[in-house]
């Protein structure tokens, strides 16, 4: 299991790497979504799952989910949008354009988890 | 009377109280209690918004309380933590604070990237600008302050 | 006004006893705070008073509202999962089967602290029951503050994150200020009462289904088995129980017997038909 974390801030990228880490995904991180097309583009396995931030530099993650989705290449990465964009309009946005799920920051470790869990991703017992 | 929507006290205070939950008190057990002046600080973290509403969310805190936010934050143990963390995870709380207060206005407002700074008990200016509410206190024995400064014409408008 | 030294090694032993949680000495101002709104609910002057009447005979409900106010409280949404996916995968199926004529279900929440669970019970009822059915939960918890709270609907952020589906938050929910407050129709579906589950319970009529999960831990053995007791008078004969992951009613009345569900486990009344597809064990 390969997870891709994609936020300009490092220190969100340490937690969330950890997070996932802790699950078993192989971690790959990125700055923002510019880096992270180019990173996917570059290496042969995909990612089963991204975390994907929406305020950041050169391309914005609802742009990056805009991409992802629209490439077949992509079809079976989970798109889990993690941001401080918590207007009801932004999330309704996230999730017509392909996000699976959405994490408004802040969360806790379990919030995280509990939606990985609804996604499947979670061994089960995990989140207790 | 104006019609701008201006964040108040109690939005800031619930969004700090969720970041605290989050990362800095996760067990119920560190809470940020609440002083009545404004503590001496050393770092300071702020995101700019500008759009509906203008103006900066500031946290700033000391050295000590900074490292064990960082260490808070990155679950990691305060003896492991950089410089380069503190700056980090401040600057994330800010834009945290940040990004959920400009959740709350219009939705033309955008958050400036954040900026960290060291001022060692000093203090940073924000030029036209007017403190509209603070969040002072002390966690872990340490001062911290989370305030939001609006950008005087606006704040002139609202009377 | 401060709690002494002797008032907080007491309050520290009691949470240390009752929900092994360590309170280590500097955290006066937490437990001050955290049981001044208890204090105040309670009628009486101040946590001093308080901790006298823990010190005395503080009663169940005294002592629960205590150790809630000191323990974090987080509940999720759709917790533990799997009675959830049991409910809409196999026992729903069951009883549109077994409930056709009367197309009417009732279930009761107990222990519904903050209102998670009755409002995850009630986007699950309107997501999955045909047209022409209804609905109807009755949520009870013993904190008149708690009951005020899940009356309210309203959630802060990091309550919403927890184990609630982004398209059910947007869907059922709205946002006002930094919270998200349940929808009208949602909130309707749910009927909130204030009750004591150790002492006799008011007639609340028979249940098809009853949610009584976590909420044995607080008590003693005797209290678990009045508590079951009473609980078996509000289940229909094929009606399903269900009780947290860490807890049974093995031991305690020998009246239910247990019954896998998908991955969830439940527990029916020995004599009862079959609600649905659930089998034995």
């Amino acid at each position: 299991m390969r997870a891709i974390v994609i936020d300009d801030s490092r220190a969100m990228r340490l937690i969330l790497r950890r997070i996932v880490g802790q699950l078993g995904f192989d971690v790959i991180e990125a700055e923002d979504g510019k880096a992270a097309l180019d990173t996917l583009n570059s290496e042969s396995e995909v990612p089963n799952l991204a975390l994907v931030d929406w305020n950041m530099p050169n391309m914005n993650g609802l742009e990056f989910v805009t991409a992802v989705r629209a490439d077949g290449r992509f079809k079976d990465m989970t798109l889990v949008m993690v941001t401080t964009e918590s207007e009801q309009s932004q999330i309704v946005r996230a999730l017509a354009a392909g996000a699976h799920e959405y994490v408004i920051k802040p969360f806790t470790q379990g919030a995280m988890l509990e939606k990985l869990a609804l996604l499947g991703l979670v061994p089960s017992g995990a989140t207790a | 009377m104006s019609t701008e929507i201006v964040p108040t006290a109690q939005d800031l205070a619930d969004i700090v109280g969720q970041v605290w939950s989050s990362y800095l008190d996760t067990e119920g057990t560190d809470p940020l209690i609440p002083i009545e002046e404004s503590p001496s600080t050393d770092i300071v973290a702020s995101v700019s918004i500008t759009g509906g509403w203008s103006g900066h969310v500031v946290v700033s805190c000391s050295d000590a309380a900074a490292k064990q936010a960082a260490a808070a934050f990155l679950m990691m143990d305060a003896t492991e933590v950089s410089a380069d963390d503190v700056t980090d995870v401040l600057g994330e709380l800010a834009n945290i604070v940040g990004g959920n207060v400009k959740s709350m206005l219009p939705a033309s407002s955008m958050v400036s990237l954040p900026q960290v700074v060291n001022v060692s008990g000093g203090s940073v200016r924000w030029p036209a600008c007017v403190q509209i509410c603070e969040l002072a206190g002390v966690w872990r024995e340490e001062p911290v302050s989370i305030a939001m400064w609006q950008k005087t014409d606006l704040a002139d408008g609202n009377g | 006004m401060q709690l002494s030294a002797s008032d907080f090694a007491f309050i520290a032993a009691f949470i240390k006893r009752e929900a092994a949680i360590v309170l280590a000495p500097g955290k006066e101002y937490l437990v001050q705070s955290r049981l001044a709104p208890v204090a105040r609910e309670g009628g009486m002057r101040g946590v001093n008073e308080l901790v006298y009447q823990l010190r005395q005979d503080p009663g169940p409900e005294l002592r629960q509202a205590v150790i809630d106010s000191l323990t974090t409280n987080e509940t999720s949404w759709f917790r533990d999962g799997e009675p959830f996916s049991a409910l809409s995968q196999t026992i729903l199926p069951g009883l549109l089967a077994s409930r056709s004529v009367a197309k009417h279900l009732r279930i009761w929440s107990a222990g519904c602290a903050s209102g998670q669970e009755p409002y995850s019970l009630a986007i699950l009822l309107r997501d999955f029951l045909p047209a022409g059915w209804t609905f109807e939960i009755i949520a009870t918890d013993i904190s008149a503050e708690m009951i005020r709270k899940a009356e309210a609907g309203l959630f802060t952020q990091v309550e919403v994150n927890r184990g609630l589906p982004a398209a059910m938050l947007v869907h059922h929910f709205e946002r006002v200020g930094a919270h998200w407050s349940v929808s009208e129709e949602l909130r309707r579906s749910v009927t909130f009462q204030r009750l004591n589950l150790a002492a006799p319970l008011p007639p609340l009529g028979l249940f098809d289904l009853v949610f009584l999960r976590n909420v044995l831990i607080y008590f003693d053995v005797e209290t678990k088995a009045e508590v079951l007791h009473r609980v078996t008078g509000t289940l229909r004969p094929d009606g399903l129980l269900f009780l947290g992951s860490a807890e049974t009613t093995i031991g305690i009345d020998e009246g239910f017997e247990r019954v896998a569900v998908g991955r969830a486990a439940a527990y029916r009344m020995r004599t009862a038909v079959p609600a649905g597809a659930a089998g034995r064990v």
